[in-house]
């Protein structure tokens, strides 16, 4: 697979401060991506620097095939920020006129139908939209772009639930019709999970873990039972989570179990659930932080 | 089950969605199943694991490609799910009913005149 997007140790501090440390990432052509983090782990200084906002103080990033310069802006991508600061005086109509001389793909007539399917409208200026119906111009643009790279920043800030599910419904259905790459950088686990094939999770700067989603689900189980017995079926396993009440223990592990071991769980009385990709997020940054 | 969020992989969850559509005469045998990016909308789930669902019930003799047409019901398909899940209907239902039933202290008779009683056909 060829990468439309690829960081090799690239790091970014503001004064003491590290934002950004050895980072790797790589991104393939055609896939969904999630970037998740905590607030303040370095989401948006990463898509900074990659959309060539900020330089990196070190380390390569490398945009479809071309290295990324200082002050250079990378080609064949489009950045939804999670808040545009700027145009505040544009209307809607104009900002998509603008992003369509930014966008060769740009699709005008699809643009005019996610108008009328999110209720903007085009005369309205910038200033005078809510919190959500500016993530939702934001949004537009980064569909209708139909750019090799588009990233979004937070897009479901602000949106109401209806919004939210008609945002990622458009998102699939357009992305199945014209496959491109797409990063998708939130802190709202459980809603992207089904939508992403791939996240990248970030924690302190640095990629914690670079995985398919399906992969961490089928091998990140909740197990609960006797204390004793959770014990003894967890050694040697990862558990990235354990709590205990009275003489009963939930631990979350990672890794693999297989079906006899299953069976072997299930006589010594523990029960096997999967883990929700939000859960699983949770204790893994927790359990690295504290490890 | 709709929603695709326990913590199943999705794309088993996919596959099972149009198995149970199969079984439920939401689709019959030899009825074409929506399409990739109908089913990415309806559903809000990323296309390449939706392919990846279809793939495994493909491999399974449960659906079939017609070229430049789409997916097919093969005409198999009820006979197929049936033997796969009655295993897994031992597997994860009734053992797991056992298991309950015994944290109850029921005794069998108990349980069989409860699925007896619970019993629609």
């Amino acid at each position: 697979m060829n990468a439309i997007l690829e960081c090799a140790n690239v790091n970014k501090s503001y004064g003491k401060t590290d934002a950004v440390r050895q980072l790797d990432m790589k991104l393939e052509e055609n896939v969904v991506y999630g970037l998740l983090g905590r607030n303040g782990a370095g989401k948006t200084t990463l898509l900074n620097m990659i959309t060539g906002g900020i330089s990196p103080d070190s380390g390569r990033i490398e945009v479809a095939g071309l290295n990324l310069r200082p002050g250079d802006s990378p080609k064949d991508t489009c950045y939804v920020r999670e808040k545009n600061y700027h145009f505040g005086g544009a209307k809607v109509g104009e900002i998509l006129e603008m992003a369509s001389a930014f966008h060769p793909n740009w699709d005008a007539a699809f643009a005019q139908d996610l108008l009328k399917a999110f209720k903007l409208n085009p005369n309205k200026k910038i200033r005078q939209l809510s919190r959500g119906m500016e993530s939702l111009v934001g949004n537009v643009v980064g569909l209708a772009s139909r750019a090799p790279l588009t990233i979004y920043d937070e897009p479901v800030l602000g949106l109401d639930v209806l919004m939210r599910e008609k945002f990622y419904s458009v998102l699939m259905e357009d992305y199945a019709e014209h496959p491109r790459t797409v990063l998708l950088s939130t802190h709202l686990i459980d809603e992207i999970a089904k939508v992403v094939e791939k996240v990248y999770i970030i924690e302190a700067g640095s990629i914690l873990l670079a995985d398919d989603v399906d992969n961490i689900r089928s091998r990140s189980y909740m197990l609960t039972g006797s204390r004793e017995n959770v014990e003894r079926f967890t050694s040697g396993k990862r558990v990235i989570y354990r709590e205990s009440y009275g003489s009963g223990s939930l631990a979350a592990v990672f890794g693999a179990i297989g079906e006899d071991e299953i069976r072997m769980a299930g006589q010594m009385g523990i029960t096997i659930d999967g883990l929700p990709l939000q859960k699983f997020f949770a204790y893994f940054i927790e359990g690295s932080a504290s490890a | 089950m709709a929603t695709f969020d326990d913590g199943q992989p999705i794309f088993q969850q996919v596959a099972d969605k149009i198995e149970d559509d199969i079984l439920t005469g939401i689709y019959n045998e030899e009825d074409q199943i929506i399409s990739v990016a109908q089913f990415a909308r309806t559903f809000e789930i990323n296309p390449a694991t939706i392919v990846k669902g279809i793939a495994l019930l493909v491999n399974e003799g449960i659906l079939y490609k017609k070229r430049g047409l789409g997916m097919y019901v093969t005409a198999d398909a009820r006979k197929i799910i049936k033997g796969k899940r009655k295993d897994r209907f031992y597997n994860q239902l009734v053992l797991k009913l056992l298991d309950e039933a015994e944290k109850l202290e029921l005794t069998a008779d108990e349980v069989i005149e409860m699925i007896k009683k619970g019993k629609r056909s």
